[in-house]
């Protein structure tokens, strides 16, 4: 029966039926039936039952219907992500779709579900596709709320990205330490505006009351009824534009005034002891009567006539000794993205110290419990140290990534593999049948390698080429014009090829006009010599030196390095080895992938078997030339079994 | 009523200043310089000090406390030379500032003290007594619309320091170098009750001698306190209920509230609890402090002010810590 075709209005139409059906059962088996029966690709299915859904939402959306009906339609979708039904982005679309449409009050419903199943939206179908979509959907709805009147919607929201997203996300990290230098402190710098002045008028017309000897004076601003410390107001405001930007404290005049200010500001602090008992007792009191409501200030209050009562408030002073705490970490720690200009000197870092320790002293004797708070406060800045840390080195993730696997050595084998003789395989040889032609090409098997050989570099360096035009250019040689090397057209062309190739001021455009290549080279030729370094008598040593290294480039094996397993085995060596082997030399020579014949060979030339065993390792040696090591003997050895003599070659 | 120190000479600590009264040179002036006694207007708003040269000084708090204070508003708006000896004593009555010097008392009317700041208009007449300790052991009463003297009330064998009026009972207290604290009658002058403080063992420092500096009572409440120890004492049982244990002699105490504020020697206020312990000790600009005064005349103006052996009289907006400091 040849298959239907796929009609997206039938399609559509059964999946919106099916999809009322699976909303009144709580489940989408309807969906599953409808899908399998209907034609087409599962691609087409599933693009078009993404969109039922989307409309399905839309018309409840448009109906008003409950949130829980919403939910439930979202459920229906997250199941048929899991059976395959429909595509993992659906159900952060059907999120997002209501998120947007939806009043503040109902979408903390809806947020509730996404929390709840977070678990669903880590595991490994939904993650990657939907991780975008809940991203942006969180950052729209923290753009709605308000940071002091929703606070505990903003809260939940920012813990739900952080549960979702791993700890080395890179969107959710400050990666270059910047500070947030909107957050000013606004207090009454100016006298004018201080809202003192504007006391109401009733305290003069109480006629009655005016106290003796008041009358008549216009001048003083209207009374307030405490008297306030001015001075200790502004400078204690001021201290807290520091914290906000503590990069000013490497310029020497604000980091005086911070320091004026700072000493006068823990003075206060210093003299003004809180009371235990009446402090922590009213406290505990004013708490338990409030039934817990905890009122959440974002900034400081700045008002005058609270500079008291702040004052006497033991929180209040942890806030800002603690402020204290986390400035000086900053500014003595090492922070990747400070500029080099961010440095202390050695009086400021005394100061500091000093303060540091008043700073703590002043914590321990704030009551209740200031011993405690000030050594979790030690401990916290210490372990703050470590992530301070992770953000120098970027922030890496903190996943371990397992170690790959160790490639599996190959076994080896009896008779040589194709690749051996072809030049492929591990050993690299290419036996080209004379012995000669195969050390020949042997010197290097690999035809690119050979070409990127050093002693292949034809082209001269800068200084060895125009070394002579420098000479000449030298007016001290009075050297002729005619007679320059520069006026050889032959040794110009060649000079304009090495300077494109190695020199920047080929490249740098000039305004001056030359009349012929020649003044041209000259002109380079007199830059150059301003910048090569003058080493002219040596031109004789560094030829004779440049052959000898020639010599050696050509001879070079793949592996340069020495180490003690790749050296040639030694006479010595072998005799020992010999001498262990005994008669159980054929074992071996059947490791050593040795001929037939060659076995033979031995076997008729003596009777002493290490008489045989040497001679075996002598053809051995013989063959292998310059790959007869230690390295590989040993691992014939090992596979032939004989892991002991295997063991004392390579310690030997 | 109203109290008054004795102008008489303290010989142990007088003599050193005398000398230097002839220095002029202005620094050292004010390196030598001790205050001896505050008090506030009547309206509140300035503060006059006395000092060992004989000079008073007015300062205005207005200006002091103000948003837009300058350092030129910590310097004293007026400055007069008012006795030739030092100024033991000032009095702030409803019209007028008292000032007791070497055996005279002056009176200076603060309306033409302050006029040149102000147009204080002062209306309000008195009939207060005033009663003067004196050099001759003596306690004088003296009536301030005559400025004669009424009355002589004699039972002290020693100079009187300190005087203090219970209003309830219409009592004088009384306490002096011969370590006496007594209880007059005002109206009869007879001595109701004489405590020896240096008795009673709770109080007495023999080391510190047996001189009453600083006496100061509530009606209920009497504190006392110089040789012996700054002590609370209960008016109706006669009895030391709390002796504080403070180094050094107090020189001035006042009740203010639920707390007792005490200067004397050493840098600090101390604030103490009735209960007898000591709470805080705020650091203040003086190494020692003589006077001791709370401005409760004014509440925006509600500061306390202290001053010693110094030519700085602190400021405490916050009874906790000095906010700043006027000078001479």
């Amino acid at each position: 029966m040849s298959p239907a075709l796929f009609s997206l209005i039938d399609a559509r139409d059964k999946f919106t039926a099916a999809t009322i059906n699976a909303l009144e059962a709580g489940n989408c088996k309807p969906l599953t039936n409808v899908f399998s029966h209907l034609p087409g690709n599962e691609t087409e299915k599933k693009s078009t039952l993404d969109q039922t859904l989307r409309a399905v939402l839309e018309g409840q959306i448009v109906k008003h219907v409950d949130v829980g009906d919403h939910l439930s339609l979202i459920y229906i979708s997250i199941g048929g992500v899991t059976e395959g039904i429909c595509s993992a982005t659906t159900p952060f679309v059907l999120l997002g779709d209501v998120l947007d449409c939806l009043p503040l009050d109902q979408c903390d419903g809806i947020f509730s579900f996404v929390e709840e199943n977070v678990s669903t939206w880590k595991s490994n179908s939904f993650y990657s596709a939907g991780k975008n979509y809940l991203l942006r959907m969180c950052n729209d709805l923290l753009r709605r709320l308000s940071k002091s009147q929703n606070t505990v919607f903003c809260g939940r929201i920012q813990l739900f990205l952080a549960r979702l997203f791993p700890l080395s996300e890179k969107s959710g990290l400050n990666l270059q330490s910047q500070f947030n230098l909107d957050n000013i402190t606004v207090f009454n710098k100016n006298e004018q505006e201080s809202t003192l002045g504007q006391q109401s008028t009733e305290v003069k017309e109480d006629g009655m009351e005016v106290e003796e000897g008041e009358m008549g004076d216009e001048d003083t601003p209207a009374p307030c009824s405490i008297p306030i410390d001015y001075n200790l107001y502004r400078k204690f405001w001021t201290l807290q534009d520091y914290f906000r930007n503590p990069v000013q404290c490497y310029e020497k005049f604000s980091w005086m005034t911070f320091v004026k200010y700072s000493d006068e500001t823990l003075a206060v602090f210093k003299s003004y002891k809180l009371d235990d008992t009446q402090a922590s007792k009213r406290k505990l009191e004013e708490m338990q009567t409030a039934g817990g409501e905890h009122v959440y200030f974002a900034k400081f209050l700045t008002s005058e006539k609270l500079m008291d009562l702040q004052l006497s408030d033991s929180n209040f002073r942890r806030h800002i000794l603690l402020q204290y705490l986390i400035l000086f970490q900053y500014l003595r720690g090492q922070v990747k993205f400070k500029s080099s200009s961010c440095v202390l000197n050695d009086d400021q870092t005394s100061w500091m110290d000093d303060t540091t320790k008043v700073v703590y002293q002043l914590l321990r004797e704030i009551p209740p419990d200031g011993d405690r708070f000030a050594s979790m406060v030690e401990h916290i800045l210490n372990t703050e140290e470590n992530w301070n840390s992770w953000k120098n080195e970027g922030c890496p993730s903190f996943v371990k990534e397992r170690p790959a696997e160790p490639k599996p050595t190959r076994p080896s084998r009896k008779r040589p593999a194709p690749e051996d003789f072809l030049g492929k395989g591990p050993d690299r040889k290419l036996l080209m049948g004379n012995d000669e032609l195969t050390r020949l090409w042997n010197l290097n098997p690999d035809n690119m390698e050979a070409c990127k050989s050093d002693s292949r570099e034809f082209m001269p360096s800068l200084e060895d080429f125009f070394e002579e035009a420098i000479e000449q250019a030298d007016p001290a040689n009075m050297v002729e014009d005619e007679y320059k090397v520069v006026r050889n057209s032959n040794y110009g062309w060649r000079a304009l090829r090495l300077l494109s190739r190695r020199s920047p001021h080929f490249f740098q455009p000039t305004n001056q006009q030359f009349k012929s290549l020649a003044d041209y080279l000259e002109n380079m030729v007199i830059k150059l010599a301003k910048e090569l370094p003058k080493d002219i008598p040596s031109e004789e040593i560094k030829t004779g030196e440049e052959e000898d290294e020639n010599g050696d480039n050509l001879l070079k094996e793949s592996n340069d390095s020495p180490s003690i397993q790749s050296k040639p085995v030694t006479n010595s060596q072998m005799d020992e080895v010999a001498a262990k082997l005994g008669g159980q030399w054929r074992t071996l020579a059947d490791h050593l992938e040795m001929k037939e014949a060659e076995i033979r060979e031995i076997e008729a030339d003596g009777e002493d078997v290490d008489l045989q065993a040497k001679m075996l390792l002598v053809a051995w040696q013989d063959r292998e030339g310059p790959q007869a090591s230690v390295e590989s003997l040993a691992s014939a050895l090992r596979s032939a079994g004989f892991g002991s003599i295997a063991n004392s070659l390579s310690q030997s | 009523m109203n109290n008054n120190k004795s102008g008489c000479i303290f010989i142990c600590v007088c003599f050193y200043f005398l000398k230097s009264y002839a220095l002029t040179n202005r620094r050292l002036v004010l390196l030598h310089m001790s205050v001896f006694s505050q008090t506030f207007s009547p309206c509140g708003r300035f503060l006059a000090a006395g000092n060992n040269y004989g000079e008073i000084a007015v300062f205005s708090l207005s200006a002091a406390l103000s948003p837009d204070a300058t350092g030129m508003s910590q310097k004293p708006i007026l400055t007069f030379a008012a006795h030739e000896g030092p100024v033991f004593s000032l009095i702030s009555t409803d019209t007028h500032l008292l000032s007791a010097g070497n055996g005279e008392i002056s009176a200076w009317s603060w309306a033409e003290l302050t006029k040149r700041v102000s147009n204080e208009i002062v209306n309000q007449l008195s009939d207060n007594s005033l009663i003067v300790g004196g050099g001759d052991n003596n306690i004088h009463i003296m009536d301030m619309e005559t400025g004669t003297f009424k009355s002589v009330l004699q039972g002290h064998k020693d100079y009187i320091h300190c005087l203090s009026f219970r209003e309830r009972e219409g009592e004088l207290l009384s306490g002096g170098e011969d370590g006496a604290v007594r209880i007059w009658d005002a109206r009869t002058g007879q001595t109701v009750h004489c405590i020896e403080v240096f008795k009673y063992e709770e109080c007495t420092r023999p080391q510190f001698g047996k001189w009453i500096g600083c006496l100061t009572t509530d009606s209920d409440w009497m504190l006392c306190g110089g040789g012996p120890a700054l002590s609370l004492w209960h008016l109706r049982s006669m009895s030391p209920t709390s002796v504080f244990s403070l180094a050094g002699c107090q020189r001035e105490a006042v009740f203010y509230q639920d707390l007792i504020l005490t200067v004397g020697e050493g840098p600090y206020v101390s604030h103490c609890v009735p209960g007898g312990t000591v709470k805080a000790q705020i650091p203040s600009s003086s190494p020692s402090l003589n006077t001791l005064t709370l401005n409760l005349n004014s509440n925006e103006h509600r500061v306390m002010t202290t001053a010693g052996s110094s030519d700085q009289i602190d400021v405490f907006t916050n009874f906790s810590y000095r906010a700043f400091s006027l000078s001479f």
